[in-house]
């Protein structure tokens, strides 16, 4: 790569970490800061903890709760000091009731800051505030996983509520030109992700066409409505196993009459793939071979969101059990640097796509902004995604900077927001992770180096 | 040598490695039927004035797989001569000949993996991710045996004092009966063919009637291994000859895997020394289950719910680990109810060649009686969630059942199905689930969903099951992570693939040889 690009990026990323709020409310700290680093620095803690958050939505008490929690505490071993407090408190029925209500009010703290709200009427407050302070949305519902296809249904009749409840909200917010439109063209207001795991429960690894037809069936209908609406609909993609389904079901569907044109749909791309960069031949090719004639891609165009994934544990485990190479890259540098170069590729592709860069990672969003500005783009043709609860303060200092930036907000209660707290929570004390090594003091410099 | 490891599954989500799999079906299929050999030691005997048997699909009745001379009274005994007359070199071979004989069977499954798996599929319904397992497990068996013989082959450790030396070695039995069931047709046959041929007894195996293409398939495999002929006979046949088999003078060890009836039977039949008889045979019992899935009040529905569905249904619930009745506490037996019929009812039930395809055919005609007669009675005694409706016509197929609110003392809560239905069952509380268990006969897999430590202590020093899976699925039992065997009526206690299984094909001898000499310790 070119030293002059190497510059930008480090200029970049230093006016961004300069941006960021003044008093830095790294969320590590923030969340629950004792917690969360004594969970970073041991691993039988981290287990501990993550197991207790997993299962206090199917606590039925206070009691429960605080039996629970002492019953994964005492499989630490050599407990540090607030651990062995809290197991001394277990030992009688008051001091249960204040572990359980103390634990309960921690969880429902950290989930806070990760969903946005119960409902979406809840959420439409902190949604307008995020606007107002310069970062659009995408609304991913939370939920239980879908088994059965009453299941299915009741999540789909959710998105369409939610799209059409979302358009009407949003039409009452105040203009924000630098979110409403790239060089493209218009930008909805209302954007909402789904996952294609949650609209069937048929979707298998060795039969994906089982799944895609099944979601198909589902999705078709919520696209129609956000065509209508003029609303964003994203499909995020998952574990590995579902990939095959995932982007068969948004190629096929956009590839129907009465979808080509319309409505703008985005897909997501995991650079921690191995073989992320083929997937992205196999949409940039179906995006050339749906181009109008004029050659432009799809009108709206397809955008693609690129993002490390957050499976990364799950996939390792799973490849391993089965005695198969990993389907992801297994050090952390060699999948920063795929995504830098599936940033390139993308930012190369458009207009046939559209572009969302999705990363906490100071270094690699400052590649993506100077890349774009280093090739003749124009900021607003690059959005940039966070999100809600680990991205706050990159989202303040990229809307202060005058960037594009969308904020991915989930909405659910806390049963329903466990799986994603679970897995966030993961990424926040993985030992990989930018947000630890920034919290944990390593120079800007060194964050900002080439991976 | 290196560590064992577990044969790899395909990873049938790649489309690359799917699309290799009907070209191998295809193959196969030009090639129906098989013709089996009847093997009498060294001999491939001529199917003669012999009747027939013969193997069909289960998807496609009027499509024959195998076709096997079948073998008489006379072909048993001949056998069992042959394979005596076998043992007497074979025993005295250095284990890691034997074991890498062994390995060499097993490296010639791998190259015959997809036509291996098609043949199991074709023969017994079972669909390719399971059809493919059942090929791994095999060659898992051959290994992991081939490398435990090794290691039992050096002399024990025991206590030594001046003047005398001690030694124990393990040595071969004799001549092992292998009889084997069809649901898993190359796996379970392999297994208790590799553990007794590994340890130095010569084989007389008599595979399931259902499944004697996948028999003849393991004899391939072993003779292209380098298996000296004769330390392998191959009877196909019906219940007659295993029954002669487990008479016959002649035979050390019967290994079983199949019915509690059956099993039973062969213990009563081994105990009995006939004439021409000087030793004790022992048996190696596998028998059925009533597996119990316990689901706690802190359980994640979640991942409960497909995981049971897939225990009590994939290969139509033909398995003796699967899942048959769920004990949902209180709490959460509602809920559980409900997902676990909505799951159920999405099921794919169709040809074991389709990717897509849950839940085959059942194994023949017999099982699908037995299957709808099973339903009607869930349809008289208890609240039924999901009803077997409507089947393909052709195949001897049977919906998958999920039955509520049986009454206590329902023979569909104590006898093994060993088809797709699964009963539900609300629990005061995992202690009930606990006594429920404890008064089963059967004890050989179990399931348990919970999250609280104390809850997965509290079940585990209870159960009395041979496998106990804390949340995650019933079957599945891998070779070196899974040594798999049940307990109480559903067999003694052996533990296939595990660290211990060969003792059962082979008999210890101590010998300790003073060694003074006129006050001289040498």
């Amino acid at each position: 790569m070119d030293s002059g690009l190497e510059q930008d990026i480090g200029r970049i990323g230093r006016e961004l970490a300069a941006a960021f709020p003044a008093a830095l409310r790294n969320p590590v700290r923030s969340v629950d800061a004792r917690a969360m680093e004594l969970a970073a620095s041991d691993q039988e803690l981290k287990a501990a903890l993550f197991r207790f958050v997993d299962v206090v939505p199917a606590c039925r008490s206070l009691d429960d709760l605080a039996r629970h929690l002492t019953g994964f505490l005492e499989e630490v071993d050599g407990p540090p000091m607030p651990v062995t407090a809290a197991m001394r408190l277990a030992g009688t029925r008051a001091g249960r009731a204040a572990l359980g209500a103390a634990a309960a009010g921690g969880v429902r703290h950290m989930a806070h800051r990760f969903i946005v709200g119960t409902t979406l009427e809840d959420a439409s407050g902190p949604l307008r505030r995020l606007w107002e302070r310069g970062a659009a949305c995408s609304v991913d519902l939370l939920g239980e996983a879908t088994v059965t296809s009453p299941e299915a249904d009741s999540y789909a009749q959710r998105c369409a509520q939610t799209l059409e409840q979302l358009t009407r909200i949003t039409a009452g917010w105040p203009a924000r030109p630098g979110l409403e439109a790239d060089s493209i063209g218009p930008l909805p207001r209302a954007n909402v992700s789904v996952k294609v795991s949650a609209l069937t429960p048929l979707l298998r690894p060795d039969a994906p066409e089982l799944g895609r037809e099944d979601a198909a069936r589902r999705l078709r209908p919520l696209l129609l409505a956000a065509r209508e609406l003029g609303a964003h609909v994203h499909i995020d993609m998952e574990s590995f196993d579902s990939r095959e389904a995932v982007v068969g079901v948004v190629l096929g569907l956009l590839s129907e009459p009465e979808l080509r044109d319309g409505p703008s749909v985005g897909v997501v791309l995991q650079a921690y793939l191995r073989d992320s960069g083929e997937t992205l031949e196999q949409i940039l090719a179906f995006a050339r071979d749906s181009s109008s004639p004029g050659g432009r891609g799809r009108i709206p165009p397809l955008q693609v969101r690129l993002v490390k994934g957050a499976y990364w544990d799950h996939e390792l485990v799973q490849a391993r059990q089965h005695g198969w190479s990993a389907p992801v890259y297994e050090d952390k540098p060699e999948s920063d640097r795929n995504f830098e170069a599936l940033t390139r590729r993308l930012l190369d592709s458009r207009p046939l796509v559209r572009v969302a860069v999705a990363s906490h990672n100071l270094r690699s969003v400052a590649h993506a902004i100077a890349y774009n500005r280093a090739t003749g783009g124009e900021d607003r043709d690059l959005e940039i995604q966070v999100l809600r609860g680990l991205g706050d303060e990159l989202q303040d200092a990229l809307a202060h900077l005058g960037l594009r930036v969308r904020t991915y907000c989930p909405i659910g209660n806390l049963v329903a927001g466990m799986a994603y707290l679970v897995r966030r929570l993961l990424e926040n004390t993985s030992n990989d992770s930018f947000l630890v090594a920034q919290a944990g003091g390593v120079t800007l410099d060194r964050l900002l180096s080439a991976p | 040598m290196s560590a064992f490891a577990n044969e790899p599954i395909l990873e049938l989500r790649r489309a690359s490695v799917r699309s290799g799999l009907a070209d191998a079906l295809a193959q196969l299929d030009a090639r129906l039927p098989l013709e089996v050999p009847l093997l009498i030691g060294a001999d491939r005997v001529a199917s003669g004035s012999r009747a027939t048997l013969v193997s069909t699909d289960p998807g496609l009745p009027a499509r024959e797989v195998a076709r096997a001379p079948e073998a008489t009274a006379a072909d048993v005994d001949a056998a069992v001569r042959a394979a005596a007359q076998a043992a007497r070199t074979w025993s005295r071979e250095d284990a890691g000949l034997r074991a890498g004989i062994l390995r060499s069977a097993a490296a010639w499954m791998r190259e015959h993996r997809l036509e291996l798996s098609a043949l199991v599929l074709r023969e017994c319904a079972k669909p390719w991710p399971e059809a493919d397992a059942d090929v791994c497990e095999a060659i898992d068996f051959l290994e992991y045996y081939a490398a435990g013989a090794v290691a039992l082959a050096e002399p024990r450790p025991l206590a030594q004092v001046p003047g005398e030396h001690n030694e124990l070695r393990y040595v071969a039995r004799g001549v092992c009966a292998v009889i084997a069931p069809w649901n898993f047709p190359l796996a379970i046959a392999c297994g208790m063919t590799a553990a007794a041929l590994a340890t130095g007894s010569a084989v007389v195996l008599k595979p399931a009637e259902q499944s004697p293409g996948c028999a003849g398939a393991l004899a391939r495999a072993l003779a292209a291994g380098g298996l000296p002929p004769g330390a392998l006979s191959l009877l196909p046949g019906a219940g007659e000859v295993g029954a002669a088999l487990v008479r016959h003078p002649g035979v050390h060890t019967i290994a079983f895997t199949g019915s509690q009836a059956v099993g039973l039977e062969i213990i009563r039949a081994a105990a009995e020394v006939v004439p021409g008889q000087n030793h004790l045979k022992r048996v190696v019992a596998e028998l059925g289950g009533k597996n119990c899935v316990i689901v706690a009040a802190d359980a994640d529905l979640d991942e409960a719910v497909p995981a049971i569905v897939s225990s009590a249904f994939a290969y139509a619930g033909q398995k003796c680990s699967a899942a048959a009745r769920v004990l949902a506490h209180e709490a959460i037996a509602e809920a559980l109810a409900e997902r676990l019929a909505g799951a159920t009812r999405v099921l794919v039930v169709g040809q074991a060649q389709e990717l897509a395809t849950q839940v085959p055919p059942l194994i023949e005609a017999d099982a699908q009686d037995r299957l709808r007669s099973c339903g009607e009675q869930a349809d008289r005694e208890g609240h039924v969630l999901v009803a077997a409706d409507d089947v393909p016509a052709v195949g001897w197929f049977a919906a998958p059942v999920v039955v509520a609110d049986l009454p206590g003392g329902s023979s569909l809560l104590e006898r093994e199905i060993f088809g797709p239905l699964l009963t539900v069952e609300r629990v005061r509380d995992v202690e009930a689930a606990c006594d429920i268990v404890d008064a089963l006969p059967f004890a050989l897999t179990g399931g348990l969903f919970a999250r609280d430590p104390g809850t997965v202590r509290y079940v585990r020093g209870r159960t009395p099951v041979g496998n106990l899976y804390v949340n995650r699925g019933i079957t599945g039992a891998v070779v070196a992570r899974q040594p798999f065997g049940g307990n109480r009526l559903s067999g003694n206690g052996t533990k296939a693939g595990g660290p211990d299984y060969l003792l059962q094909f082979v008999e210890p001898r101590v010998v300790s040889e003073n060694t003074m000499r006129h006050g001289l310790a040498i």
